[in-house]
This record gives structure tokens, sequence and C-alpha cells, in this order.
């Protein structure tokens, strides 16, 4: 393995040579021991020199950092204890510890070739805990009994609130206040902004200087470091994920209870609680579940007699779905309720002037109308019951996560609602692009692709610009037009955004590379503005929004011309 | 030891009576002007005055947004007071400033044409606006001040502010259809 890498190959052999023998001795000593149990002997004799024996390993293997063998020889000191002190644990125990004592040993004489892998006695010392365990419930019951609980000894194997100690005594958990891991990130975040400033500087001293032996330098202290602040992300992102059943499980209670005061039958099924995601990501997912979830039970679902004479059982399901793929996590809310009616939607966007610009709608492009405020079908169910609230509000929730939400459904059938959020939210991977001199960021995760348009590829169709895209014909915006500027001819680059209903293309003036952006919330004073989704700080130290990509490709931001205001 | 008696002065300080009673309450405001009219907010919802950097517009923002600020790291809503209280838009100048206040939790910047001193005005001194005064966004007008030849008018910035979160975008339809 890494022997001869190994930077103290010298010291292992030598720690080997010590330990080898040490080693050897504790396997002699445990098989004698148990052979006089087995007789009926105390042999009390044999059990001071092989607590020291396993002391010297102890110590001999934290010294060189072998952190495997330390554990098992401590937890193997830890075994001993309690063969010593209760004769009643020898039975189980005894085979247990001579088999420990051999795995010691194989360990020691494999130590020659490199330090054991991590965890390869990690099946063992799982039995020994479970052996511990039980023993110690033994003991405890039994104190109990007696009445005289030895309050020191649990103390030590109980440690309180603020961490759990391993096997070598170490705490090798730490409880820590959410607050510090938000502080951390961000700073982390300063320090991700400052990185982009010293980039940006570096740029420009490379154009006005030309490379020089000085600017090579710091070209390689800038990768060194930007290497590190990747590293430092992905540890810190690491902390901060839970998993998701966190927020799932306070959801059983809430389906029986609106199905209960709704008169309905519903069965809540949950998937995947054990995805894990960023903690403000699942703090903040609650409330827009709740009202996903709420507007199934009341809305979607329909009372038993009506599902029965549908033929369908007379007990709904709701499942509650979370997967990860690559950098996001879906989650799917899907109920077996009546469906979304595409004509009511329909009917109703067209009567708030909000119908889609193409003729014939597909059915994905009209349940993504269901978002627009004022429109989606919970608004009755806010008069009814006094809970929920739109669609609209639900969706702009998810969006200001850097997710967003779409819906499919089937007539009779039910209605799933697909969540796609990301894992992490302190930076966020874009695409810079500059429209009327402003810069934004547009999530990659959204951006299908980035094309070079001629002019003469682009047409009009009922005054929406149109162009072939993959053998697709999908509309294409002018950006200008759609960030409340004017709309520009000399626009040459089209970014084209994914969308679970249909593509689209923004025109924009320039497309300025990938960028890992810092997501800052906006402020409240900024309302809710339809394009933007949050705001960053770029290397320049300016501001740039970062655009709602999800929503820009639904087509719900509709372009305007500057004269309007 | 030289710093044990400014301690014990310190701490003499700190134990002395209240301040002896002042006759008349004094305010301390922060005045800035817009146009040829000078304009004040309290000091104590000040946090800070600081130059014009780069302004990034926010697609589809309230009306009387013009857009965000780094402040620091923080991205700070730039209220264009100007066109609030009526006025027409205004480039920056080398004189423009931002006075960053904090309201009702909320931290803002605010756009002025320039800053001037802080003012002491006795509370004696300050009245209801009066006609001349009532112009547009007039309710954000609390009272006036007359100190010398200066008239200072007193904003309330909570009015100022409560207006310009109201959305001005084109996908609101269904707000512009209700009444």
């Amino acid at each position: 393995m890494t022997g001869p890498e190994h930077p103290f190959a010298a010291l292992l052999a030598e720690y080997v040579a010590e330990c080898l023998p040490l080693a050897e001795e504790v396997v002699e000593g445990a098989l004698a021991l148990e052979r006089a149990w087995q007789e009926g002997q105390s042999a009390d004799e044999l059990f001071g020199p092989l607590k020291g024996t396993l002391h010297t390993i102890k110590g001999n293997s934290a010294m060189m950092g072998l952190a495997g063998l330390q554990n098992l020889a401590h937890r193997l000191e830890d075994l001993w204890g309690v063969l010593a002190a209760d004769p009643a644990s020898r039975d189980a125990g005894a085979p247990l510890f001579v088999r420990g004592t051999g795995l010691l040993a194989d360990l020691v004489r494999g130590t020659a070739s490199g330090p054991p892998p991590e965890g390869a006695a990690a099946d063992y010392l799982e039995e020994v805990e479970a052996f511990l365990a039980s023993e110690r419930g033994a003991r405890e019951a039994a104190r109990e009994e007696r009445r005289s609980p030895d309050r020191r000894t649990s103390d030590r194997r109980n440690p309180k609130a603020g961490g759990e100690v391993g096997a070598d005594g170490a705490v090798a958990t730490i409880r820590v206040d959410s607050r510090r891991l938000d502080a951390l990130l961000e700073s982390f975040g300063e320090a991700m902004i400052a990185h982009a400033g010293l980039g940006e500087a570096m740029r420009q001293l490379n154009r006005r200087r030309g490379t020089t032996g000085e600017l090579t330098q710091l070209e390689r202290a800038m990768l060194g470091l930007d290497r590190t602040l990747k590293r430092l992300e992905s540890a810190l992102m690491e902390t901060r994920l839970l998993p998701i059943s966190t927020v799932f499980s306070r959801f059983t209670r809430l389906v029986r209870d609106v199905a209960h005061s709704e008169g309905k039958r519903v069965r809540l099924e949950v998937a995947g609680g054990e995805t894990r995601l960023d903690k403000t990501v699942i703090d903040r997912l609650g409330e827009p579940l709740v009202h996903l979830i709420t507007n199934a039970v009341t809305h979607g679902i329909e009372p038993p007699e009506e599902r029965e004479s549908r033929g369908k059982p007379a007990e709904a399901v709701i499942t509650l779905r979370a997967v990860q793929r690559s950098d996001r996590v879906i989650l799917t809310v899907t109920d077996d309720g009546r469906g979304l009616d595409p004509e009511a939607i329909l009917r109703k966007a067209r009567a708030l002037g909000q119908a889609p610009a193409v003729e014939a709608p597909s059915l994905a492009e009209i349940f993504a109308l269901a978002f627009l405020p004022g429109l989606s079908t919970a608004q009755r169910v806010s008069q009814h019951s006094g809970r929920g609230v739109g669609l609209d509000v639900v969706a702009s929730s998810i969006r200001a996560l850097s997710g967003n939400v779409s819906v499919g459904s089937e007539p009779g059938r039910g209605t799933t609602f697909l969540l796609r959020l990301p894992l992490t939210v302190a930076v966020l991977r874009s695409l810079l692009v500059e429209v009327d001199t402003e810069r934004y960021a547009l999530p990659l995760v959204d951006v299908a692709e980035t094309v070079r348009v001629l002019p003469e590829t682009l047409y009009q169709v009922a005054r929406q610009g149109m162009m072939t895209w993959r053998g697709e014909v999908i509309p294409v915006m002018d950006g200008g037009l759609l960030l409340g500027g004017g709309a520009a001819e000399s626009r040459r680059y089209c970014v084209v955004l994914r969308s679970a209903a249909r593509h689209r293309g923004v025109m924009v003036d320039s497309l300025l590379g990938h960028h890992e952006v810092v997501v800052k919330a906006l402020d409240p004073s900024l309302g809710r503005p339809p394009a933007v989704a949050a705001a960053t700080i770029l290397g320049d130290g300016r501001v740039a929004c970062i655009l709602d990509t999800g929503r820009l490709a639904d087509g719900w931001v509709e372009p305007v011309a500057a004269a309007a205001p | 030891m030289v710093s044990d008696s400014i301690l014990d002065f310190a701490a003499q300080l700190s134990q002395a009576p209240a301040a002896p009673v002042i006759e008349e309450r004094e305010l301390h405001l922060v005045v800035f002007r817009l146009d040829r009219e000078e304009y004040a907010v309290p000091i104590e919802l000040v946090r800070e005055v600081v130059r014009v950097a780069d302004v990034t517009r926010v697609p589809h923002a309230p009306a009387h947004i013009r857009g965000v600020m780094n402040l620091r790291g923080r991205i700070l809503p730039i209220v264009e007071i100007r066109t609030r209280l009526g006025l027409s838009r205004a480039d920056v100048t080398p004189t423009s400033r931002v006075v960053v206040v904090e309201v009702a939790g909320r931290t803002v910047g605010l756009l002025v044409d320039a800053v001037g001193q802080v003012a002491r005005v006795s509370e004696r001194l300050i009245a209801a606006p009066p006609e001349e005064v009532r112009t547009a966004g007039a309710e954000a007008v609390t009272a006036v001040a007359r100190v010398g030849t200066r008239l200072l008018v007193l904003l309330d910035l909570e009015r100022v502010l409560a207006s310009t979160t109201s959305n001005v975008n084109s996908t609101a339809p269904s707000a512009a259809s209700q009444p």
C-alpha cells in the first residue's frame, strides 16, 4: 500500500518490531485466560500483565498516528475491564476478546507494509460496542435494584450534551450552534468575493503589464487559494447538510389533521427521508411544503364517496419523495386526487390577461400558468379555511432558494408538484451575461446552451421572436425588454433556458463566462421583482442580480417596452 | 498610575447624577439637500453617510428604488428619495451621498444631492408643515423646523419607505385589476 511512501516508513518498521511481540503476548494471554475460565479457574494472575501490554500497544499506536490500532487496543482494554470485573460476562465476552487480540496482532503485523486502512476493524469494534452496551445495561439494571447507582462510571460513559466521546477518549463529535455555522458560511462568502476581487485585479494587471515572473507567481498562488476555497466550501457544506426527514416528519400529523377537518381519508407516504440538504434550505422548505400538502388534501383529493364512485380506494395517498440528482435535490408531492383542470386554468389566465402567447399551448405550458399570482385554485382554499396561500407564494419561496417548482397533472388521476432545490446555498454556479451594460448571473442548472444567433435565423410569429434550436422552434425574447429596458436588434447571443414546459431563448449583448457567485438575498424593500431571484457581489465589487431563470423560462416575465411606465 | 486616575474619573462620570435638567429638548438632525431645499431626519435613524458607489439597477423593482449598492459586502437598496418626494430624478454628482438609515428593522440608503452638518434644533422651533411644502409626497413630511433663515423639512422615514415596497412591474395585471 502506502508503505514506501509513508513519511515514517523507518519508524513504522520500528513500531512493528516493538509491538508485534507484545501483540502476540496478548494473544497468548487471552487464549490462556479463556482456557482457564473454561476449566473453572479464576486465573487472576494472568490479568495484570495483559492490561499493561495492551496499554503499551495503545500508546505506541497513538504515537504513530495509527488511530485504528489505537482504537482497537483501547476497546480491548475496555473489554478486559468488563471481563475482570464481572465473571458473569466471561461466557460471551471471552471469545470476543480472543478474537480481538488476534485481529490486533494481524493489524500490527500488516503495518510493516503501511498503516492499516481506515475502518479495518470497524465490524469488530461495532460488535464490542454492542457487547459493552449490553453489559453496561445489565450492570445498571442490577445497580438499580440495589439502589446504589454508580454515578461516576455512568457519567463518564454518557457524556453530557455537547459532544460524543469517541473510542479513544477524545471528543469525536461536537454540537455547534447553527448560528455559528451561518456566520461561518457568511465569512466564507466574503472570502469568495474577496477572491473574485483578487482574480479581477490580477487579470487587469496581466492586461496592462503582460506576463511577468511575479504575475506567474501570483497566478500560481491564486490557483492554490482557489483549490483551498473549493475544499473549504465542500467541507463547510458537509457540516450544514441535514436529512430532509427533519422537515418531513411533521407532515404525517398535518395530513391527518387537515384530512379530518375536511372529512377525507388520506394517508401520507414518505420516501427518501435520508436525502440531505443544506440547513437553510430545510428551514425554509417547511412552509411551502405545508401549503402544497394542505392544498393537496383540501383541493386535490376528493371526498371518500366521490372517490369510491370513480372506482378509486376511499383512502387517498399523498406521497412525499426526495431524491438527489448531482448537485440538486428533487422533491415531489404527489396526490391521487382529481387532478388539475387545464381548461379552468386557461380560462382564468385569459380572464387575467395572462394567456400564453402561443396558439395551442401544451399541457405543461398551461399548468405553468397555475403559479401566476391571482390564478391558483388555492385561493379558494383561503376563503374556505383561512389557510393556505396562492401557488405563486409557494413558487416565490422556492425561487428564493434558487430552486424552482413545476406541476404535472392527469385529470382524474392526480397531481404532482416537482421542486428542484440546490444542495447548497452558499455559491451558485452561474453564467454571467451583459444586457444594456448591466451584468446578470444566470444559474447554470437552468442554462441549456448558449448560441450565437445570426439575424436571419430569427423570425417573427405573431409578434413573438422565434428560432430553431436543435430542431425545435422556441420563443426568443429580448433581454432588454425582459429586464425592463429597451429592445435592441444588436444582441447576438442567445441563452437557451431549460424549462419543463418549453425551452426559451433570451438575447443578451455578451457572455462573460462561468462564475461561482455568492448568493445574497434581496432586501424586502425591493419587493418581489419577477425576474430577479437574488443578488451577488462580483469581483469588481459591483452588485449583479441573479436572474430567476425558472420564471423567465416559463414565460412568467412579460417583456415590456421601456416606455410603458 | 495615570490609567488609574482616568479610570477613576470615568467611574465618577458614570456614577454622576443625570445631566442638569435641560429646559427644552433638542433634536439632533442629519440635514441633506435635494435641489435647494433642506431636508432632515433624526440622527438616531442614520447609520452612516457614504459616497455613492456603482448602483446596479434591479429589473422591475418598485418605483422609487434606484437599485442596489455594495456596502462592505452587504447589498443595500438605494431609495430614490427625490422621485419619492415628487422631484425629478437627478444624476449622481460629486456631492451626492447615500444616507444609510435603519427604519423599522430595514436598512436602506437614501440617495441625496448633498449632506450638510448635523443640526441641533430646539423642539420649540418645530412646527406643523405650512401649506407651501405640502407638495407631492407630503404625507412623508411630518414637520418643519425654522433655524434662523433656514427651513428644514422633517421627514417621516417610515412613511417615505412604506410606499416604496409596492412593486411596479409588468406581470401584476392581477394586482392592477383589483381596486
